[in-house]
């Protein structure tokens, strides 16, 4: 899960790690208190999940209350899903730096990746100029030590008190990442103010889904995701994500799923949307199905493989789903694995096509999307 | 021969009692598995399958000989069952949980390299050797998919994994062992640490690789190759070839990163080490026959 600026900013202020002045309002009318409380001018933060929010316009700075007011209206009725905005002081910066800390796979460790130019995309750093850029690695059972961080903020400056408030900083940064099970948490940037303070500029705080069970501090609400299909798909907890094609997805196993995908951008087709129905969902038809209906595809494809996912146990779900929500629009099956010979028998019997080889039931799928915007029935 | 587990591997099962354990315990021992023990705390002395239940990995291999466990334990508790075998001394280890939390993941890594130990997973169908034995849950009594061979698999995947193995047999071929590296972003063990067993394995002909969008193993396997590491034959298979940057498809430990993990990337690295990759799992038996055959 990843969280918002603000809600990032405020558990480094709970781990003291120094932040803005900022007032959250998700108002033209919350503004008035934002503004007596931080004045101008600003910094109007949108508190949305992508990035390159400043290259979007979602970031304006702002030199009067009158222009507050118009960029606040602007940016909640744009189409970027704005609904809280981070009324933030102004800084005077001297220089702005990296920081973030996530795992390094191979080496089974933490890793601080730090760099003494922030506000970069430090992707596109690690391509262009690697050399910049330093690296820490962190036994994760033994946590940070004091000399780790001393070595990398020794490498990003050479001002004695610059360099106590950065070995603080990314000790604390640590403590956060090792108690909210971070994937990864950065800032990007670092600001040195020119008062010679260190201050967390921007906060990014991504929590791995494992752990949300013990992460129970953040509830799971629309404004995370991009839209109202993927929110009703990630309360149910199937893998969802939309699209705007005319093939509905609902596949087993996210290898699957990914390679039906691509085979139906080969086939020149397009997807609807992508839906796991396999693993702990292949109970789930009725939900399942339910969300590919609420698209405007054309046509469901089920393509399954499954072990534990037994095929028959999905295809009397999809039997029973059609009864219930008898859909407007075709749907090709191929289901195989388990009990494999029980599934095609109950699919069959309820008149569904049924075919056993993916790249045939992609190319089924893609002519029915393409052979006409009429659906009475179909294949069913 | 085969690699990692044979019919006469001695395998201890932990979480032996619990639904999905006495299940698969079950179709473990009918496919052919040597399975020695099991264990679940608090069950010392009840029977599952014939196969005698122990309280503690400890107590278990005191009475048996055991070369391999196979945990089937909730995600929570994975990283304890994975320590205790390790504490006893086990050096082969399966744990299928899906949803370990990342940071535990870390640490069961740390920990196998330290002890010199091999831990394949989580989120995997496990490890199988066809028409041997398997630690895991693999359909195997689907011969179109399952059948014995000379071509080894490697995958992050699960059901992906029985579409491009039935397209080996289709092709005329079949499995020496194949392993499920799993769709953690941390796996226990990853692809090029697998690469010198089926090296040194008679009867592996060659290696299939089941690869995805996200992380470095498949790079790694084309320094394997480069570095004169892994001298067989490989072929790939990668999904999310057209997948939208940026989104989140996929397992966990899909997501493109820069230039790093992206699918051109892999196929540019594995084919310039001499790998050939298939574009859709039809064609991976075509160039297994393309490399095996020249």
């Amino acid at each position: 899960m990843k969280l918002f600026e603000y809600q990032a900013k405020d558990v480094f202020r709970e781990n003291n790690i120094k932040i803005p002045q900022s007032y959250l309002i998700d108002s033209v009318e919350s503004l008035e208190d934002g503004l007596k409380e931080i004045g101008v001018p600003c910094a109007l933060k949108s508190q949305v999940l992508r990035g390159g929010r400043g290259k979007a316009g979602l970031i304006p700075l702002v030199k009067t209350n009158e222009e507050a007011r118009s960029e606040v209206a602007r940016l909640l009725a744009s189409e970027h899903n704005v609904s809280k905005i981070l009324v933030e002081e102004m800084i005077s910066i001297e220089k702005e730096l990296y920081l973030s800390i996530t795992v390094d796979a191979k080496k089974a460790t933490a890793l601080v990746i730090a760099c003494v130019e922030g506000g970069v995309d430090i992707e596109t750093l690690a391509v262009d100029s690697p050399e910049k850029i330093m690296f820490e690695e962190v036994d994760i059972i033994a946590g940070i030590q004091p000399f780790q961080c001393k070595n990398i903020a020794y490498g990003l400056s050479k001002d004695k008190n610059i360099v106590s408030q950065l070995s603080k900083m990314i000790y604390n940064l640590y403590q956060v990442f090792d108690k909210y099970d971070a994937e990864l948490v950065e800032i990007n940037p670092v600001f040195i103010t020119t008062e010679g303070n260190v201050i967390a500029g921007d906060g990014k705080l991504s929590i791995d889904d494992n752990s949300m069970y013990r992460q129970k501090k953040y509830e799971m609400t629309r404004e995370y995701f991009d839209s109202d299909m993927e929110f009703e798909a990630a309360l149910e907890g199937i893998p969802y994500i939309q699209f705007d094609g005319d093939i509905s997805l609902m596949c087993a196993g996210a290898g699957l799923t990914t390679t039906v995908y691509d085979l139906i951008n080969y086939a020149d087709g397009s997807v609807a949307n992508y839906l796991e129905f396999g693993g702990p969902n292949y109970r789930k038809a009725e939900e399942a199905m339910r969300l590919c209906l609420k698209n405007d595809s054309k046509v469901i494809l089920i393509v399954t493989f499954g072990t534990i996912a037994r095929a028959d146990v999905m295809a009397d779900g999809i039997v029973a789903a059609i009864k219930k929500l008898q859909p407007d629009r075709p749907i090709i099956t191929c289901i195989r694995g388990t009990n494999e010979i029980e599934a095609t028998k109950t699919l069959k019997a309820a008149g569904l096509e049924c075919l056993y080889d993916t790249e045939d039931a992609v190319k089924r799928a893609v002519e029915i999307s393409k052979a006409s915007t009429s659906s009475n029935g179909g294949a069913r | 021969m085969s690699i990692f587990i044979q019919k006469e591997t001695k395998v201890l099962i932990q979480g032996i009692t619990g639904s999905e354990g006495s299940f698969w315990t079950k179709h473990m021992i009918e496919m052919g598995t040597t399975v020695v023990a099991g264990v679940t705390p608090g069950k010392a002395g009840q029977m599952v399958e014939g196969v005698q239940v122990y309280n503690s990995v400890r107590d278990a291999v005191k009475e048996h000989d055991v070369d391999a466990t196979m945990l089937f334990v909730p995600p929570k508790f994975t990283k304890d069952a994975v320590l205790e075998a390790l504490d006893a001394g086990i050096k082969k280890i399966v744990t299928v949980a899906d949803g370990i939390p990342l940071h535990e993941t870390v640490e069961i890594r740390k920990k196998a390299l330290e002890a010199g130990a091999l831990v394949i997973g989580g989120n995997t169908s496990g490890v199988i050797t066809p028409g041997e034995a398997m630690m895991g849950f693999f359909p195997y009594w689907i011969e179109r998919v399952y059948k014995p061979g000379r071509i080894g698999v490697m995958t992050r995947s699960g059901s992906l994994t029985n579409e491009v193995t039935a397209m080996i047999v289709e092709a005329g071929y079949g499995v020496s062992t194949l392993i499920g590296i799993g769709g953690d972003p941390v796996p226990g063990t990853r692809f090029a640490e697998m690469l010198p067993y089926y090296e040194a394995d008679p009867d592996t002909d060659a290696v299939v690789i089941i690869g995805e969008l996200g992380g470095t193993m498949e790079e790694e396997v084309a320094e394997a190759m480069e570095a004169g590491i892994f001298t067989k034959p490989v072929v790939s298979f990668l999904g999310g070839r057209t997948a939208p940057k940026g989104k989140r498809m996929g397992h966990a430990g899909a997501i493109i990163s820069g230039g790093k993990g992206s699918v051109e990337g892999k196929i540019e690295a594995l084919e310039k080490a001499g790998g050939l990759v298939a574009d859709r799992p039809s064609k991976v038996g075509l160039l297994l026959q393309q490399l095996l055959n020249s």
